[in-house]
């Protein structure tokens, strides 16, 4: 079997997982919108400072969900031993990571456009302008946070890692992934989207950054 | 007798690795694993022929998962050295996972899943022959279930459906941790059916078990306490 029909076996059986469960559905989404509604609130009635704020809350609001989808990619593999059986089984480990970095990608992009939908109308916010920029930005803002998540998102079953090890690891390092894509989605929303290449660029270096990483190291931490 | 007739492609690769080192189906020298500063094995020595299959007895906290699970190389041994169908623990782990079938305290069945869906996808990591599932799930009378999501499944259809997933492969290994825990008859049943199925291709069969009824295929029983082989005292205290 080859490495990339076993990426497309794990991806495709978590899916399925995640359609069936309807986990994000019943609560990855509903806790965006959660957020977003908090953040709105806390900040008050005012239009215009909603909407300067709007990029950094979308933001905020898909890492935090991000995070329980990283979570719940893992639960299905340790509810009776699964993942025994991916460290047993004869194949790439790094495949594991990339099959899984995959479906939660897919997962996160769908999120995406629940949540702009939202925050567009929550906070009176026009996707118009460089919209381009815009897709391009949660695009690469996606695959890194799927590459990190899925990287340290295995240690949830480590007998020896307490819960809150996925976030703390997690959040520090999409600190960069957090940061461009705010940028990015703020010049874009401002009409200025063609200064927003370097932003890119750091998004495109941080999700290969870690895909190489995780490709690299994951069969340590899946094997530990 | 060795089991290279088997007709799992993957247990057929033309490339010998050079990590053979032996040629019994198991051998130990003085393994020990130790957890923090709890010691699981204290110098286990073992041999297991090929072809032969061994029981291992022993209370709650003996080693026996341990050593099974050194034997599948998901534990490695603190110290001391072996290998496991040629193979050696620290440097063949991948050729002996190709080879080697471990059913233990979980199914490793994914509750979402149907029993097929999740035999197609564990057959497709194993080597992709996904025509064998519908026969598999037939021969532990889980047909007719087999588009039944696992979530709605007793412990026993789940531990037959983990016999189907060993049933798909032919290993040359079958390691069986505790399999009849929590079952009834018919699933004690396919278990063993399994252990015969296996043993009659002359692959090799290490159970570990608690249930004195069963077993009964074994040629050799190994007793084990605190960590170490010794004497079974259901046997007038001869050593194994």
């Amino acid at each position: 079997m080859t490495f990339v029909r076993q990426a497309g076996a794990i991806a495709a059986k978590d899916l399925r997982i995640e359609i069936r469960g309807r986990h994000g559905l019943g609560t990855v989404l509903p806790f965006a919108a959660t957020l977003l509604i908090a953040f709105g609130l806390s900040i008050g009635p005012g239009r215009s400072l909603l909407q300067r704020t709007a990029p950094g809350l979308l933001w905020l609001a898909m890492l935090f969900a991000s995070v329980l989808a990283f979570r719940r990619t893992y639960e299905a593999e340790g509810e009776d031993g699964a993942l025994e059986g991916l460290v047993l089984a004869p194949i790439d480990k790094a495949a594991v990571f990339l099959g899984k970095a995959a479906a939660v990608a897919a997962q996160l992009v769908v999120l995406w456009v629940a949540v702009l939908l939202l925050v567009s109308a929550l906070f009176d916010l026009s996707l118009g302008g460089d919209v381009a920029v815009v897709v391009a930005a949660c695009l690469l803002g996606t695959v890194g946070l799927a590459a990190v998540g899925s990287l340290f998102g295995v240690l949830t079953e480590s007998p020896r890692a307490r819960e809150a090890v996925v976030p703390l690891l997690v959040l520090p390092l999409a600190v960069p992934v957090l940061l461009s894509g705010v940028k990015a989605t703020s010049l874009a929303l401002a009409g200025l989207g063609s200064q927003a290449g370097g932003w890119l660029g750091l998004l495109v270096a941080f999700d290969v950054v870690f895909l190489a990483a995780g490709t690299i190291v994951f069969e340590h931490l899946l094997e530990d | 007798m060795a089991p290279s007739s088997t007709s799992n492609a993957l247990l057929t690769a033309p490339n010998e690795p050079s990590t053979s080192i032996e040629d019994s189906a198991v051998s130990l020298s003085r393994v020990t694993r130790i957890f923090g500063v709890t010691p699981a094995l204290v110098r286990v020595d073992l041999e297991v022929a090929r072809g032969e299959v061994l029981l291992v007895r022993g209370p709650n906290g003996a080693g026996k998962s341990t050593l099974l699970g050194v034997l599948a190389t998901t534990l490695a041994p603190t110290y001391g050295s072996g290998s496991v169908l040629g193979f050696a623990l620290d440097r063949g782990r991948d050729q002996i996972r190709r080879r080697m079938e471990l059913i233990g305290h979980h199914t490793r069945l994914y509750e979402d899943l149907t029993a097929r869906e999740n035999l197609r996808f564990w057959a497709s990591l194993f080597g992709g022959d996904t025509s064998r599932v519908d026969p598999a799930l037939e021969a532990v009378g889980l047909g007719p279930a087999g588009d039944d999501r696992v979530r709605g499944y007793s412990q026993g259809m789940r531990q037959r459906v983990a016999v189907a997933r060993a049933l798909l492969r032919e290993p040359e290994l079958l390691l069986l941790d505790e399999p009849y825990a929590g079952l009834d008859e018919e699933a004690k049943a396919s278990v063993d059916g399994l252990i015969d199925e296996t043993a009659a291709r002359g692959a090799t069969v290490v159970l570990a078990t608690h249930d004195p009824t069963r077993g009964g295929a074994a040629g050799r029983t190994l007793y084990m306490d605190a960590g170490r082989i010794v004497p079974d005292p259901m046997a007038g205290g001869r050593a194994p």
